[in-house]
């Protein structure tokens, strides 16, 4: 490359670089950093080194094990959930000729609103008990009434339910779109084959769409793991710890107990998680590839 | 039209990418106005070479020089080299108009100036009605026309095309090699020419050079080059079909053919005394005779005027050009003799030429 | 036979078509439709019981949202500014960025596109806490320098990503073309890369703003009184006492048309992003 060029491209890339570099390396130092201190605005007085003794507190900690088997299940059952309903419509609608641009619509608008409107919208509108109109109607129907966001285990269930609701549409499109790319003339050999539709689906259509579902499988538990705006809406992580993934469990200790070092120690075991999955999944990704 | 001459010389060009040598001590010389042509199988370096003396590559030693200044290290803008690419790289967002004109507006030429110069172009390649059209719009010919017009607008001392026909149709591709050559004579600019096919480079080129695994093994003119094969690789590849070649035993005058009774007495003695050889024979210069290289009839293609039979010998087939079309029975066993005058003999270690 | 068999199950299938249809927009157009409702109703009128499909409809929630005491107009103000900036400045560092990186051969090419995609996979709350730390400690809390900041540090990574992924996808020839033609570099993405990476860009532009608008946890934690994006208006309306569901109905859409109009009229370059990024692997949204 030309001496000039490589200046040319130097003067291009420096301030996105340094930005970049800056703004993203410099916090997460940061915080490995704070968890390793105590950092407690409400109680100054104990601010100091602490080692690693926020990280054994986790360890010992029965509610940072709570919240762990929370985020697995929540990013779990989300995550499948959007798989399976999002397929399914799409297989669906493929299969309709013409008006797809109505289904289209519908799924923009739930994955272009905020989380938080989101959240409020279900909590109130929806769920409330005796107004909201889902609660009305499973009233009128005859089921009893359901704490949807005041007892444990329905919360969990509800919040669940909201993140389905708003990212299933995202799954829906994207499938949606894959199924459109596939040739047709496969499909036409495997009918001359005999093969069946429940056949066709298992040995053409998955294979050829699994690069797709597993980028899916990818982003949407990515999302899941840091939800953070929809469930604080809904129920701030209640009732008591019901729905506190470690993501509101580290926020509810740094912000609210203002406890920031152990904070940021939770912080740091959701990253490490994160990077974990993802590490798992993009493996499992490209051995599939080669 | 500049008064520069565009003469090229390529001094020990070097070239690696990573691991692999792509050019190993290239040596070229391309006079003034000439249409030169860089032929070889894929991977043998013709575009390599092409890239360098376009400056879209820089080599890792070796000089170039044109009209005797050295531009080795001068970046493609200023070489004064127009370039038309194996895919046109035509801008999918410009008309052919804005396409054509765009090294105009690059190269500071007055605005009211250019929309004259890119008819003159366009006209000279019969695409003037097009101008206002978008490349995707267009169809293969067009768009290559198009690349042409392009690289000429620019009245540039050196034109270099990179295997320019291989995306047209085969009658396509016969018609507009005719026309390149046209352009090349009207434009009067030294052009080089990178192909794979052996047969467009010997219809259109005035010299040509063949390269293999990254070397140049042969430059000549195209009756040269078949004439006088400098390697076993080199008669391999040129001419259609190509060169019969055979193992055979070498003593003296004469020479005998392995795994066979035939034998005869070259008019001229080599300079090897004895040994083994690989010998050269072109399909039209076999003949059938009654005695001779003993072979079992394989397969005839009938030409209309002519026929080609390929004829098994042992484990090779061997091709002959027939002048004329006859009947042959299934797997005739038939004999061949060779034109002596026409018998090309190579080293067998090395594949070089012997004479 | 074959026919009577044929013609049944394909009536069958019809009806199965359809009744999923209306199941699909049912389930995700209705939450969206009863706000409007609700939106519409006063707030007498929604605490009736049980709740009515017919009343008389009123735009009044809609002036309190935007002209009354608790107006989230200056909210919508602040979203404005910060979201644009955002996206602005995003894209003017991220473009020229995306194409170094995308076409020059720097060393360490790969291990910055790792690093890149890293990055966004870390969670929010990762981020809020040493923010809120580092601009607590210089003076940017509720300042929109700091938002606008802290905005970019997850906009950048992202846009730079997307908009490299869009230029690989131009031919090496069409550069090289333009060198040859006497373009110098910047010559060469003015004319020639940008008009073809205008998609991308349009694509990359709407992820930036819908991302910069809708975002809550940064805009709660690092803002204050001054800087108060719409997100965070909506609890204008929620108090311990009541929540006013009809004005919030009517705020939260007035809070979220700009995306929604977004996400209709530009939902053809969404969905073209999001499997853009479906198939080159990450991105948020």
């Amino acid at each position: 490359m030309f001496s000039k060029e490589r200046n040319f491209a130097l003067l291009l890339v420096s301030p996105g670089l340094l930005v970049l570099l800056i703004t993203t390396t410099f916090p997460l130092v940061y915080l490995v950093w704070s968890s390793f201190q105590t950092i407690n605005l409400g109680m100054p007085f104990l601010n100091g080194f602490a080692g690693l003794e926020n990280y054994r507190q986790m360890l010992g900690d029965a509610d940072f094990w709570f919240s762990l088997k929370l985020t697995g299940i929540y990013t779990f059952s989300t995550v499948f959930l959007q798989l399976v309903f999002g397929l399914g419509l799409a297989l669906l609608v493929t299969q309709i000729p013409s008006g797809q641009w109505v289904f289209r619509i519908v799924a923009i608008l739930p994955i272009v609103l905020a989380p938080v409107v989101v959240g409020l919208f279900w909590r109130t509108i929806m769920l409330a008990p005796e107004f909201g109109i889902l609660d009305f109607v499973v009233r009128a129907l005859g089921f009893g009434a359901v704490n949807w966001l005041g007892a444990p285990i329905p919360a969990l269930v509800s919040v669940i339910v909201i993140h389905t609701w708003q990212w299933t549409p995202f799954a829906f499109l994207v499938l949606l779109a894959s199924l459109a790319a596939l040739p047709p003339d496969v499909y036409e050999a495997a009918k001359i084959d005999r093969a069946n539709a429940f056949q066709r689906f298992f040995y053409i259509t998955l294979p050829l769409i699994r690069t797709a579902v597993v980028i899916v499988i990818i982003m949407r538990s990515m999302i899941a793991l840091s939800a953070f705006a929809a469930i604080f809406a809904a129920t701030r992580g209640g009732p008591g710890t019901a729905t506190e993934i470690l993501n509101l469990y580290a926020y509810k200790t740094s912000f609210i107990e203002l406890n920031f070092g152990y904070g940021s120690a939770l912080a740091v075991a959701l990253l490490v998680i994160t990077l974990f999955v993802s590490g798992v999944l993009f493996h499992m990704r490209n051995a599939r590839r080669g | 039209m500049t008064d520069d001459k565009g003469r090229i010389q390529l001094r020990g060009i070097h070239k690696s990418f990573g691991d692999f040598e792509a050019l190993k001590d290239v040596n070229l010389d391309i006079a003034a106005r000439e249409f030169f042509a860089l032929l070889g199988p894929s991977g043998s370096g013709k575009s390599t070479t092409l890239r360098v003396i376009a400056g879209l590559e820089t080599p890792d030693s070796g000089t170039m020089t044109v009209d005797g200044i050295d531009i080795t290290h001068a970046p493609p803008g200023e070489r004064d080299v127009a370039m038309v690419f194996q895919n046109y790289a035509l801008y999918p967002h410009m008309t052919l108009g804005e396409n054509i004109g765009f090294p105009l507006k690059m190269g500071g030429v007055p605005k009211r100036d250019i929309p004259g110069l890119v008819r003159d172009a366009a006209k000279r390649l019969k695409i003037d009605q097009l101008l206002h059209r978008r490349p995707g719009q267009l169809s293969g010919g067009q768009q290559q026309r198009c690349a042409l017009a392009r690289a000429i607008v620019r009245k540039p001392r050196l034109f270099l095309l990179d295997e320019p026909l291989s995306n047209l149709d085969a009658q396509l591709r016969l018609d507009t090699r005719v026309e390149l050559k046209n352009l090349h004579r009207s434009l009067d600019v030294t052009t080089i020419y990178v192909t794979h096919d052996q047969e467009e480079a010997m219809t259109i080129a005035d010299r040509m050079a063949i390269f293999m695994d990254g070397e140049i093994v042969q430059v000549g003119t195209p009756q040269e080059v078949f004439d006088r094969p400098n390697t076993v690789k080199v008669a391999a590849f040129i001419g259609s079909p190509p060169m019969n070649l055979l193992p055979a035993t070498l003593d003296g005058h004469r020479v005998t053919v392995t795994g066979s009774g035939y034998s005869f007495e070259l008019p001229k003695a080599p300079d090897r005394t004895s040994g083994s050889v690989t010998i050269g024979i072109r399909p039209s210069h076999i003949h059938l005779a009654e005695t001779g290289l003993s072979t079992q009839l394989f397969l005839t293609e009938n030409l209309g005027e002519t026929m080609l039979l390929n004829l098994r010998f042992g484990e090779k087939m061997i091709k002959l050009r027939l002048p004329d079309v006859r009947h042959f029975d299934d797997t005739e066993a038939l004999h061949l003799a060779f034109d002596l005058d026409h018998v090309h003999l190579f080293n067998s270690q090395s594949g070089r030429r012997i004479d | 036979m074959a026919t009577a068999r044929h013609r049944s199950s394909a009536l069958r299938r019809n009806i199965l078509l359809f009744a999923t249809a209306i199941l699909v927009l049912v389930v995700w157009a209705f939450p969206i439709i009863w706000a409007v409702i609700v939106s519409l109703k006063s707030e007498k009128e929604v605490l009736a019981y049980p709740p009515r499909v017919i009343f008389e409809p009123t735009f009044q929630n809609y002036l309190d949202a935007i002209f009354g005491g608790l107006s989230i107009a200056p909210s919508l103000v602040t979203s404005l500014i910060i979201a644009t900036a955002t996206t602005v400045l995003t894209i003017i560092i991220a473009v020229p960025a995306a194409y170094t990186f995308a076409r020059l051969d720097l060393r360490g090419k790969k291990w910055l596109g790792f690093y890149t995609l890293a990055t966004q996979m870390v969670p929010p709350v990762g981020l809020v806490i040493p923010y809120f730390l580092i601009l607590n400690k210089i003076g940017w809390l509720d300042s929109y320098q700091g938002m606008i900041t802290v905005y970019l540090t997850f906009s950048l990574p992202f846009a730079i990503w997307l908009m490299v992924s869009y230029m690989e996808d131009i031919p090496r020839e069409m550069e090289e073309a333009a060198l040859l033609d006497r373009a110098n570099r910047f010559e060469t993405l003015w004319y020639v890369i940008l008009p073809q990476v205008r998609g991308g860009i349009a694509v990359t532009v709407i992820f930036i703003f819908l991302n910069a608008w809708n975002e809550f946890l940064f805009a709660v934690q690092l803002g204050g009184n001054t800087v108060r994006p719409v997100t965070v208006a909506m609890y204008n309306f929620i108090s311990v006492e009541q929540t006013l569901w009809a004005k919030l109905s009517a705020a939260a859409l007035v809070a979220m048309l700009p995306t929604i109009i977004i996400g209709i009229v530009a939902q053809k370059w969404i969905v073209k992003g999001l499997t853009v990024g479906a198939i080159k692997g990450g991105g948020r949204l």
